[in-house]
């Protein structure tokens, strides 16, 4: 996934592509417009899909997020094994045929069989798009939001003039500006000197974080790796020692949540038990806590909880009137149309043990 | 003893405890030279220096000595175990791979990573898989382990079939799981701490002074069969002895800091180019020597780059053109 998304860099023009889309929607097969994925590749699209392959579980969020989860045509393994949310707003998802494991490993003649108008994956397997492409008529798409919330929204304006939406996906990406939004007035006259200094345990291992993480930020957040290079070009993910940590002295550690509770290689209990880290001003504070991190990229309605969730850990007093569980039932629903979504997923996650006091 | 003799073997027991004290000025968390001299006095004597900064204490007690400690001892263990199975095998490419320990422990590391998450330590299960895997190779090669190539061939086998397990489980697992499993299988030491220390140390220490007690007998081993029978060597009980004890140094070190390649060959293969291929010299040396390597190379893991390099990329980044160098200048193999 790390190749994947160095490949991936400088691939944010895409979306200046869809100015191009017609005002009205033509049917499969009439017309096409040209795009610019992840990967900076000009990907000719048709101006409507109604089959649609996607191998990148964000992408077929926002798919089912737009209402669109029957156009899906097949899934991938991470979607069906892993995934939170789509086994709960989108259960037919599971009765999809599974093309491939993570990329690597796309079963082609399964895919001619399924006859897909356009093909997604995502830019993490960076050779998969040419190579799929090179074997397949549909055109073959390598989109995600690499953690950028604007990445994100084209994404979901994309899906939206594919499908036939675009009202719909204009809707959720004004909800979801508005969100943004909302948190950051919250913020204002916030002095910036006084931000807290915060550490990402990503990836499950407490040596691997993010230098830049737009959650943290856009809730008032500062990352203390956002000083230092990734492991390449083009990724945002770093590989730090405890040393490091250490002389970063974050106020805040947090910790990738989004794993189950069993599977969790990193937990707040072995961070704060960890006689390595107990000269922390974190640690002392037991200022340790979970946040949700990547899944396989975001799930959008997941990334606002997040935000909303970490300003609440930043900045208590502005947000006291944050209620986890009523505002993940909001944002999902608001997202996928369904209520208690979060709550179940809380419930598997365990979200209610993540605020802080 | 002559002199010379002498202050080779003291300049190799003292050498890695050298380059570990020097190693402790070495991280990315800067300590200035006058405070890292009073924090060192101040752990051995802590009444004489009550005031220590606890950000260095902790650094130089619980991270720097730890790691460094596990350093010395892996890099003795696995340069000593290859360095007997290479006299055993008579083969100058053995090493902790070739009868599986490598295999079995990444496999059951990743069982342990991949599917138990914390329900298991991964140290644990790689130790017990890489014992396993031995176990398998010598039960499989049954009543001809006085012959090595039924051992190395079933070595071969049991490896790849503990490397299918190892890809099959690979392949089902989430892909952040994954990537501490990889972290894993190219060997790092950045997490070690004094737990690692005490469970794997004495083990470790136990099979390297078994086979340091056995070298005087890979002389004998390294002959022919016929011969080492004639001199009164039991040929099957001591080979058994020496894998095992290769097993048990090597698999412990394997399990705490995951697969750190080249170790195995190069020290044994310097310290053949330098004294020969006396066991007797050959054992301790090599122990020095692989000590000495793994040391460097953790620094550099740990200088060279803002971020942490897993120290098994070094091993391997130093020992291939160390290794081709030897072999283009020796064109022998020293056994």
């Amino acid at each position: 996934m790390n190749e994947i998304r160095r490949k991936a860099a400088g691939s944010a023009v895409w979306l200046a592509a869809l100015l191009l889309v017609p005002p009205t929607a033509a049917p499969a097969g009439q017309g096409s417009r040209t795009v610019i994925d992840s990967l900076g590749r000009t990907v000719a699209v048709p101006a409507r899909a109604e089959r649609i392959l996607s191998l990148q579980p964000e992408l077929s969020r926002i798919l089912v997020a737009l209402g669109a989860g029957e156009r899906l045509v097949g899934v991938d393994y991470f979607l069906r094994r892993f995934d939170h949310v789509i086994p709960l707003v989108f259960p037919k998802a599971f009765e999809l045929p599974l093309v491939s494991r993570v990329g690597e490993d796309v079963n082609l003649e399964l895919v001619l069989k399924l006859n897909p108008d356009i093909i997604f994956v995502s830019p993490s397997e960076a050779w998969l798009a040419d190579s799929l492409q090179r074997k397949v008529p549909a055109p073959v798409a390598a989109f995600s939001s690499l953690g950028r919330f604007e990445s994100l929204f084209q994404e979901m304006d994309l899906i939206g003039n594919l499908i036939g939406r675009r009202d719909r996906a204009a809707e959720l990406v004004h909800f979801a500006r508005a969100e943004l939004r909302a948190i950051g007035n919250r913020l204002v006259g916030l002095d910036p000197g006084g931000r807290p200094r915060v550490y990402l345990a990503f990836y499950s291992s407490l040596l691997r974080t993010n230098t830049s993480y737009e959650p943290v930020t856009a809730s008032g957040g500062l990352n203390v790796a956002g000083t230092i290079l990734p492991f390449a070009l083009g990724t945002k993910e770093a590989a730090v020692n405890i040393e490091q940590i250490l002389s970063w002295d974050p106020d805040l550690i947090l910790i990738q949540g989004n794993f189950l509770p069993a599977e969790r290689a990193v937990t707040v209990e072995s961070v704060l038990g960890d006689i390595r880290l107990r000269s922390l001003r974190a640690a002392r504070d037991r200022r340790v806590a979970y946040t949700f991190g990547f899944w396989y990229w975001w799930d959008p309605a997941q990334v606002l909880l997040e935000t909303r969730y970490l300003a609440r850990l930043f900045y208590p007093r502005l947000f006291a009137d944050f209620d986890f569980e009523a505002e993940g039932n909001r944002l999902y629903r608001a997202f996928y149309g369904a209520d208690g979504v979060f709550s179940s997923i809380s419930k598997t996650l365990k979200c209610e043990e993540w605020i802080l006091d | 003893m002559t002199k010379r003799t002498g202050f080779w073997t003291l300049l190799a027991v003292l050498l890695p405890f050298l380059i570990l004290v020097l190693s402790l000025a070495i991280g990315s968390y800067r300590i200035p030279p006058k405070e890292l001299v009073h924090t060192v006095a101040g752990l051995i004597s802590p009444s004489r220096h009550p005031d220590l900064a606890p950000a260095f204490k902790d650094i130089l007690l619980h991270i720097r000595l730890p790691r460094l400690l596990l350093a010395l001892m892996i890099g003795a263990s696995l340069s000593l175990s290859g360095a007997s199975l290479q006299a055993l095998f008579k083969n100058p490419l053995v090493n902790e791979y070739i009868l599986g320990i490598s295999s079995g422990a990444g496999f059951g590391a990743a069982l342990s990573l991949v599917l138990a998450g914390r329900g298991f330590p991964p140290q644990v299960a790689a130790f017990g898989f890489a014992l396993l895997a031995v176990a398998a190779v010598l039960a499989i090669a049954g009543r001809s382990e006085s012959s090595v190539v039924p051992i190395l061939l079933t070595g071969v086998v049991v490896a790849a079939f503990f490397q299918a397990l190892l890809a099959l489980v690979v392949y089902f697992a989430s892909p952040y799981a994954l990537q501490t499993l990889f972290f894993w299988l190219m060997g790092n030491l950045a997490l070690a701490t004094w737990r690692d220390v005490v469970l794997a140390g004495p083990v470790m220490l136990a099979g390297s002074a078994c086979l340091f007690l056995l070298r005087w007998r890979l002389n004998v081993l390294s002959m022919s069969e016929t011969e080492a029978r004639s001199l009164g060597v039991h040929v099957r009980r001591e080979k058994i002895l020496v894998i095992l004890a290769a097993t048990l140094a090597s698999a412990a070190a394997t399990s705490v800091a995951g697969i750190i390649g080249w170790v195995g060959l190069i020290g044994p293969h310097l310290v053949r180019m330098a004294v020969g291929a006396d066991n007797r010299k050959v054992i301790p040396l090599a122990a020095s020597c692989g000590a000495c390597f793994l040391l460097l190379a953790d620094d550099a893991a740990r200088m060279i780059m803002s971020f942490e390099i897993p120290v098994g990329i070094f091993t391997s980044i130093l020992g291939i053109p160390v290794f081709v160098y030897l072999l283009a200048k020796t064109k022998k193999v020293w056994l």
